[in-house]
């Protein structure tokens, strides 16, 4: 048994045999389980607990039914998924119609290049699953990272650290062009 | 109007005038015997000897002498209180049915100004002249011949008296009267010239007050309030310097009033003495003299203060009526009058001129021919003339010089009861009334009340006597109650018709949407109209069925179900799982109330709900305290108020502190109990909802219906078969809540209802239900575009001969087009008048009239 916001609650199986993963969800459904899935998001890794419960309780937690639209390609995009359980299939418009390009699954996120600056969505997002998805938005994401910069220096850090990482991967691949 | 008060006073009221002073010289002999009297049981009964006394026939001896007298003047203390009251009362209703004819006859000159005037006065003034302005009027009229007649008698016979003891005396008595009365009135008349500019002073503070609510926006969005406030500061401290004046001019006219009547015994202690001395005079004589005097004084107060009343309310009825009586007033027969001139044949403008109109716009020698039946545009720029013409075709205005006819009827000689039932005109600046959308969709049909309501008992009497008081003040009869919409004009036989007419044009005006939108937030008793519930249980079936059959809409919906926690909705909504009938109650408010206040103490609940406060407290403190209160985060997503949050942290410190005291007050246990009941689980997902707690709750729901709801008016319980009138339509037909965990729940499911909605034909009755709908203080609540819109249907839906509309519908869009095609097809065969400034417009007409500089530059 461990401990909620003071509140016992038993281990997941247990609640499922008795009432039905719904209320089994509904009783996970706590802002634990989202900083949990938080933590484990790259961008939010140096950000300090307590900011992030406040990040996860800005946010908006959305489920989806499998084959619902989460977004479509082109479109503005406001927020970014963190998606908690389920998958979702990534699909780019082709002059064939759309296909699937790849899956994205449990703790990924997606599109949070849209809660820092305006670009169309690259790619759709459709529930390949029933899914349990916390949606953060472009707005409150922003006023988050005016109100405690540190959390900036950190979103900062891992982005540098990624660009780094591609500007290597990119000269690494020029490398290779020339060797070649 | 009559120009002084007493001219008023005594045209309306001269029978009531005679009537209260016949009664006044009624209790003189009264009021005499009064006074005699205790000196009679005093020095006679009391005192006296020799009884028996006989009294018409019969002896009495001294006890029962003494009983008589005492009771013959309790007798008459009776009589003579009950006469001042009867006067009392007399008076005062004779004043208030004064004030009210005064009143009436002033609005109804209001109505008969004519258009140009209102560009001359303003609302802000003409207000405090009906309504404060002349209230002291009624208070006057009642004393207006009784005072002077009663004060003025005591006076002659007093001053009678001093004269009969020696004529020296009586002159001495009188010797600064021709003093007084000439020094008096000429501080008075200085006193009146500053009454008169107090009043208009106060006029203008009141238009001014009146100008920055109007333009209130306009203060703020030029940073204007100072200008505003010296504004009125300057006036306000203008006031004052009137007021003193005339304060320190009233209070002179007493001190030497009072000066005068006291400097009047100086003469007659000097004289009176002088004579005694003399032995001209006894002495007895002097002391009755002086007492006489004594007693001149109060009548004289009396009448002073009267003619300083006099004077003030003379310059009050002064200063307003004369703003009433401008020379080119309708005749009250315009208003009045029930003639109905069928107009007929073309619209003809015999060089016609006209100026005065907005920005000084004239309009000159214009003739023109709109025959009968043709639609026509009358096109031109603002400030062309345009508007003034079309205003003279709906005979509101008057030309200065020329004739205006229809058919063969001048305009200008016909009344409102002819032009605004023939002619229906709807202007640039429409005007919506503060009431229904039905109010005012059916404006344009309540000329005259034409069916009265059956009225018994009671009721009855109320109305028998409202009406009586109306003939007495020279007000209408008509019927408020009564049936006002004009059926036959409309061209329909029943209300149910004249409904579906104004849905037909409100839908060719593509208004219906809006009306549907606001029928779906209103509310309606079903006690008026049970199959119109009984549809919207039907429709409410259809779709908890559909939800339940549609995997995709059943994830959308949390139903209201009595044995099922709804986590989309509230805490206090699960909890109370019922709504107070006073839709003026919100959620809020509800743990407030009494009976549920009672409710949670003894079934310990709220205990159990401080709990969950207090963890929803602590939670939000631990999440907000370091936000700043101005991002935005803590408005938007907080249970708690930035305002809040300082209070909080001291309810929670003392929450956990161990310490019995200071402990936590009434106060900051309902605070905490609050914050639990705005909890919705799905949104805060706090985590505190367990499912023990959630089986409470649906258990405490139980017992607080049983307990509370069964037998209290003040709430209507959740039930999926009942019809729950505190909700809207829309919270009735969609029996639960959009799940808040949902992407776009709330317009998918807006969506199915819609849907449902139009196969099960509710759309009309939830449409007739938006009629319903109150608009705000003036249309207030209603956009621009859809105020336009409907005071148009209200024009349309008059059937008139004659249909005329300005600036109405004129853009080039699609839509603007169809509204016109729409209009033009409603009014086919009607004379039609179509005001534009466009002139690409005009060829959608049969006829055109181009205007320019106020002249016509171009006929087609």
């Amino acid at each position: 048994m461990r401990k909620i916001s003071g509140i016992a609650v038993r281990s997941l199986p247990v609640i499922w045999k008795e009432y039905g993963w719904r209320e089994a969800l509904e009783i996970e459904m706590s802002l634990e389980t989202e900083v949990e899935a938080l933590r484990k998001v790259p961008l939010f890794r140096g950000i300090d607990e307590t900011k992030l419960r406040l990040l996860a309780f800005i946010s908006d937690r959305t489920e989806y039914p499998s084959g619902e639209r989460l977004c479509s390609q082109g479109e503005e995009g406001d927020c970014a998924f963190i998606i908690l359980s389920g998958d979702a299939n990534v699909l780019v418009d082709t002059p064939d119609g759309e296909k699937t390009v790849a899956q994205v699954s449990e703790n990924s996120i997606v599109g949070e290049i849209a809660i820092l600056c305006d670009v169309p969505r690259t790619a759709s997002l459709v529930a390949a699953s029933d899914m349990d998805v916390l949606t953060v938005s472009k707005d409150d994401f922003l006023k988050l990272l005016k109100e405690f910069p540190d959390i900036s220096l950190e979103v900062m850090r891992t982005l540098a650290l990624r660009l780094e990482r591609t500007t290597r991967d990119l000269a690494d691949a020029r490398r290779g062009a020339a060797g070649s | 109007m009559e120009k002084s008060l007493f001219s008023f006073i005594w045209k309306y009221s001269s029978r009531q005038q005679l009537f209260i002073l016949m009664v006044t010289v009624l209790t003189y002999p009264v009021v005499y015997v009064l006074l005699e009297l205790p000196k009679l049981i005093v020095n006679d009964a009391v005192q006296g000897d020799n009884f028996p006394r006989t009294i018409v026939g019969f002896n009495f001896d001294q006890v029962p002498y003494l009983v008589l007298l005492c009771f013959t003047f309790l007798g008459l203390v009776v009589v003579s209180n009950g006469l001042k009251f009867y006067l009392n009362v007399y008076k005062g209703r004779l004043g208030e049915r004064m004030l009210r004819r005064l009143r009436f006859e002033l609005f109804q000159r209001v109505l008969r100004f004519r258009l140009p005037h209102f560009r001359k006065v303003s609302s802000g003034e003409i207000i405090p002249m009906i309504t404060s302005e002349v209230e002291d009027v009624g208070g006057y009229i009642g004393e207006a011949f009784a005072l002077p007649a009663y004060q003025g008698g005591m006076l002659v016979v007093q001053i009678g008296f001093i004269f009969m003891q020696d004529p020296l005396l009586g002159l001495a008595a009188i010797s600064s009267y021709p003093i007084q009365g000439y020094v008096i009135p000429l501080l008075q008349r200085k006193v009146v010239l500053l009454s008169r500019q107090r009043v208009r002073n106060i006029r203008v503070v009141a238009d001014k007050v009146g100008e920055s609510i109007t333009g209130v926006a306009e203060i703020h969005a030029n940073d204007a309030a100072a200008w505003h406030s010296a504004d009125i500061s300057d006036r306000l401290y203008e006031n004052f310097r009137i007021r003193y004046d005339i304060f320190n001019r009233k209070f002179l006219i007493k001190f030497l009033n009072n000066f005068m009547n006291q400097l009047t015994p100086f003469f007659f202690y000097l004289i009176g003495g002088y004579l005694v001395i003399q032995g001209d005079l006894s002495i007895g004589a002097l002391l009755a003299v002086i007492a006489a005097y004594k007693d001149l004084a109060g009548p004289w107060k009396e009448l002073l203060s009267f003619y300083q009343m006099t004077a003030d309310v003379s310059v009050k009825y002064q200063t307003v009526v004369e703003n009433f009586d401008p020379l080119d007033i309708y005749d009250t027969s315009r208003l009045t009058s029930d003639d109905i001139v069928k107009l007929g044949g073309d619209l003809t403008f015999d060089n016609v001129a006209f100026s005065g109109g907005a920005a000084g716009q004239e309009v000159l020698d214009i003739s023109l021919n709109v025959p009968e039946g043709r639609a026509c545009a009358v096109v031109g720029p603002d400030g062309s003339g345009r508007s003034e013409v079309l205003q003279l075709a709906a005979g509101l205005v008057s030309p200065a010089t020329g004739k205006i006819c229809i058919g063969e009827h001048d305009l200008d000689k016909l009344t409102d009861s002819t032009l605004g039932r023939e002619i229906a005109y709807v202007g640039g600046a429409v005007h919506v009334w503060t009431g229904t959308i039905r109010d005012n969709l059916y404006y344009g049909l309540r000329h005259r009340p034409l069916v009265a309501p059956e009225r018994e008992g009671e009721d009855l009497k109320n109305y028998k006597r409202r009406v009586s008081e109306a003939k007495e003040t020279r007000n209408p009869i008509y019927d408020r109650a009564a049936v006002w919409d004009d059926l036959d004009a409309a061209g329909v036989d029943s209300q149910e018709k004249l409904d579906e007419k104004a849905l037909a044009l409100l839908e060719a005006v593509s208004i219906d949407k809006d009306i549907y939108r606001l029928g779906l937030q209103s509310r309606f008793d079903p006690s008026m109209n049970d199959a119109f519930a009984e549809k919207i249980l039907n429709v409410r079936k259809t779709l908890a069925d559909r939800i339940a059959e549609e995997p995709a809409l059943s994830g959308l919906v949390e139903l209201w179900h009595p044995d099922r926690f709804n986590a989309s909705a509230s805490l206090a909504e699960n909890f109370f799982f019922a709504v107070p009938t006073d839709p003026e109650i919100t959620m809020d408010q509800v743990p407030e109330l009494p009976t549920v206040k009672t409710f949670l103490s003894d079934t310990g609940f709220d205990k159990k709900l401080q709990q969950i406060g207090l963890k929803i407290a602590e939670t939000m403190l631990e999440l907000f305290s370091n936000v700043s209160g101005d991002s935005g985060l803590l408005g938007s997503y907080s249970l708690i108020t930035p305002e809040e949050l300082p209070e909080f942290e001291r309810i929670v410190r003392i929450a956990k502190s161990d310490q019995q005291r200071p402990g936590l007050s009434d106060a900051d246990r309902t605070r905490l109990m609050g914050v639990a009941f705005k909890l919705v689980p799905a949104r805060h997902r706090l985590g505190v909802m367990s499912d023990e707690l959630k089986d409470e709750i649906i258990a405490a729901r139980k017992q607080f219906l049983e307990e509370v709801v069964s037998d209290d008016e003040g709430f209507v319980a959740f039930d999926p078969d009942v019809y729950l009138p505190p909700l809207t339509i829309e919270d009735n037909l969609l029996f639960g809540r959009a799940r808040v965990d949902r992407r776009d729940a709330r317009r998918r499911i807006d969506d199915v209802i819609r849907t449902v909605v139009e196969e099960t034909g509710l759309r009309h009755p939830i449409i007739y239900a938006g009629f319903g709908y109150h608009v705000g203080v003036s249309g207030s609540k209603l956009s621009a575009g859809q105020r336009r819109k409907i005071a148009l249907v209200r024009g349309l839906l008059k059937n008139a001969k004659i249909t005329i509309l300005d600036d109405i519908a004129t853009g080039m869009s699609e839509d603007d087009k169809a509204l016109r095609k729409g209009i033009r097809e409603i009014l086919d065969g009607k004379t039609f008048l179509f005001g534009t400034s466009h002139v690409e417009i005009a060829s959608e007409f049969d006829e055109t009239i181009v205007l320019d500089q106020g002249r016509i530059l171009d006929k087609e």
